[in-house]
């Protein structure tokens, strides 16, 4: 793709996340997105420092490079095949480290971009913010709920943007059902029902310069919540969006049932959150078969969406073949006895419609992201509603986790911090 | 020439409610008719919490309430007046092997306001797929819709002036004890038709409960159907309701006071007549 191609696509992108970001609820519902397609104001670009250049980190940095407002000012990673990897993607003279307090000594940045093991996403964003700079930061937030909220209250202390990895909030289809839920086509929201299954083991190979604890560290206890606060996350993220709620309690089930390979994190996970009203979240994560992938099921009393495929459900039902037959006879100039007198469909009957689509295709949203990110640093302002939501799915995501670790059914906690 | 055609098809009413308007017709009127409907099912239905819900659980130990949702008001006063016509034939008050309790209510339209002298609960089912399709008719008809036919759950249709070929609709009542039979051929214009049976598909339906009588709670065993053509869709389904829980005399008196457009027909008797037919 050439620069224009690529200016066109990024404009039409665009164009799609302000046509679904407006409309009636969805200021309230998806302030961020509104503010973040506005538009890039003129002026230098976002300095920004990326900690942790594997396979994540390379992806954010690759998406840095196509905004209009950001610019990777160096890079850092203590592995250093990862950092050569990541150095081969900046232009040449970009500064690199191998120490995080050496880049924040260094200066020269505006803000960092974390995307390191989850353990040190809140020690680093705490450095960061005591050099004075802003931090965007890979999801889920932290390790724990504590230092989740910690991270918000010294983001808030210091007057410094917080802004944490949620693309799915900045996806024009996302943000197109989130619109025509809140226009009421799919009626009341009651259950989210959200899966993310995939048929591999979670691990990578570790090279000899390298241990496991440091490339597999989504398997160990202490560096990661695992599914929860790898997958999970975002999908807890698009549930309490879409239910404009927070859970009030979680219950649930994990297991090392397939991989039983030495890791400490579950390969399978089945959860509950409850909402006011009954509503209902169910969750589940599994690594040892693929074929309901990735999805969130959104079921209203008048439909579904499946964001991820992309397409919205009605229950309307299907027609009546007798009514259908008059139809033909009328369209035929005949006029015949329409068979038609006692109820023969039922709607407990599986619904097997097709659905049609939330529209628009395939674009890395990652990079309004960014963008968003940089305005928001210009201005010293953070995205309206933004880190509320990545807050509230980091800790139902770990108080998911908790739940299953104690076998108990846990409310949602009463002392986190005001967002 | 060909006949401008608009379906609109939707679930409501527990059940796929359909449109099919011949002619010209704008979509907010279509949209408006289609609301109508969804409107009494949130009033009045039973399965999902509804005004009807909350009147019946004020109702719970009897007593007077006021009743705030015009519509269930409207289904209540025209419920009153289905009983009245069909001699308590007709009783959308639930209870399970219990007698109905019509008897024991007492309604003040002007008021607002139902009284009972000991439990109810309203149960209006299919009155109230009769009473949506009147309301429906009401929104298509004053926006100069001329041919239309609307069914819901296929056991209630309602239809707006001439079938859009020209005459009447007919409309052909399938006989549940012969696979691919017809009960009846009827024609209809501008009426409301309700069929009630205690036989075929409709009774596979997911927590269907059988018909039962009111006059002594007790559910209807003899394999009957009734066919009811009236002027509006909640007396058609009043009076279907009461020919299938009728005594021969009960029925005999209901078909006569309307001929020709009120019809019961008992299959056991039907079958054994085919039977001595085949010897």
């Amino acid at each position: 793709m050439n620069e224009r191609d690529f200016d066109l696509t990024r404009r039409g992108f665009i164009d799609r996340v302000l046509a679904a970001s407006t409309g009636i609820g969805m200021a309230t519902a998806a302030p961020w997105a509104m503010a973040a397609a506005a538009g890039v104001e003129r002026g230098d670009r976002v300095r920004l420092g990326v900690v942790g250049t594997g396979d994540r980190g390379r992806a954010l940095i690759q998406n840095i490079l196509k905004t209009k407002n950001c610019t990777v000012a160096a890079i850092c990673d203590s592995y250093a095949p990862h950092l050569a990897r990541g150095r081969a993607l900046v232009p040449a003279g970009t500064r690199s480290f191998t120490d995080y307090r050496a880049m924040l000594d260094a200066r020269g940045l505006d803000a960092v971009v974390i995307a390191t093991p989850l353990d040190m996403h809140a020690s680093q964003t705490f450095m960061a913010l005591d050099a004075g700079l802003h931090v965007w930061c890979e999801k889920a937030m932290a390790r724990t709920i504590a230092d989740c909220g910690a991270m918000v209250a010294r983001a808030r202390g210091a007057h410094k943007v917080l802004q944490i990895g949620h693309q799915r909030m900045f996806h024009p289809t996302y943000l197109a059902a989130r619109k025509r839920a809140a226009a009421g086509e799919i009626g009341t929201i009651t259950q989210v029902r959200a899966s993310w299954h995939r048929n591999k083991s979670w691990r990578r190979p570790v090279a000899p310069d390298a241990t496991d604890r440091q490339i597999n560290w989504r398997l160990y206890r202490d560096r990661s919540a695992g599914l929860m606060t790898e997958l999970a996350t975002h999908q807890l993220q698009v549930a309490n969006w879409f239910m404009d709620a927070l859970p009030t309690r979680v219950m649930g089930s994990g297991s090392i049932c397939f991989w039983k390979d030495g890791r400490e994190v579950y390969d399978h996970v089945a959860l509950v959150f409850d909402y006011p009203g009954g509503r209902k979240t169910i969750y589940t994560s599994l690594l040892n078969n693929a074929r309901y992938g990735c999805e969130e099921q959104i079921q209203g009393s008048k439909g579904t969406i499946e964001p991820e495929l992309g397409r919205i459900y009605s229950e309307d039902p299907n027609a009546v073949p007798a009514l259908q037959q008059m139809q033909c006879d009328v369209a035929a100039g005949n006029k015949r006895a329409v068979p038609i007198g006692g109820a023969t469909w039922f709607p407990e009957l599986p619904v097997r419609t097709p659905g049609t689509p939330l529209g628009w295709g395939e674009y890395d949203e990652t990079m309004l992201q960014f963008e968003g990110f940089g305005e928001a640093v210009r201005k010293g302002r953070e995205l309206p509603g933004l880190l509320k939501e990545a807050y509230y799915a980091s800790v139902a995501s770990l108080l998911g986790e908790q739940a299953m670790d104690s076998g108990r059914a846990l409310d949602w906690p009463k002392d986190l911090v005001a967002v | 020439m060909s006949i401008e055609t608009r379906i609109e098809r939707f679930a409501a009413m527990g059940t796929r409610v359909e449109f099919h308007v011949f002619g010209p017709v704008d979509d907010e009127a279509i949209r408006a008719a289609r609301r109508a409907v969804e409107a009494v099912d949130d009033s009045l239905t039973i399965h999902r919490p509804s005004a009807a819900t909350a009147l019946n659980e004020a109702l719970a130990a009897g007593g007077s309430v006021e009743i705030g949702d015009p519509l269930l008001l409207e289904a209540l006063a025209l419920a009153d007046a289905a009983v009245a016509a069909t001699g308590g034939l007709f009783d959308p008050t639930a209870g399970k092997g219990a007698p109905g309790r019509w008897s024991a209510l007492s309604l003040d339209v002007a008021a607002s306001r139902v009284t009972a002298g000991g439990p109810v609960a309203f149960d209006f089912g299919g009155f109230g797929k009769g009473y949506a399709l009147d309301r429906a008719v009401d929104i298509l008809r004053a926006a100069g819709v001329a041919s239309a036919l609307m069914s819901a759950g296929e056991s209630s249709i309602a239809v707006i002036g001439a079938h859009p070929l020209g005459g009447g609709w007919p409309l052909a009542i399938p006989d549940p004890g012969v696979p691919g039979g017809t009960l009846a051929v009827i024609e209809v214009e501008d009426a409301a038709l309700s069929i009630s049976a205690t036989v075929g598909a409709g009774m596979l339906a997911p927590n269907r409960a059988a018909t039962v009588r009111p006059r002594d709670g007790r559910a209807i065993a003899a394999a009957r159907t009734a066919i009811a053509v009236e002027a509006s869709g909640a007396l058609a389904e009043a009076i279907s309701t009461a020919l299938i829980v009728a005594d021969a005399g009960e029925a005999a008196a209901l078909i006569a006071a309307w001929p020709g457009h009120r019809h019961l027909f008992d299959h056991a008797v039907t079958a054994a007549a085919r039977e001595d037919a085949d010897v």
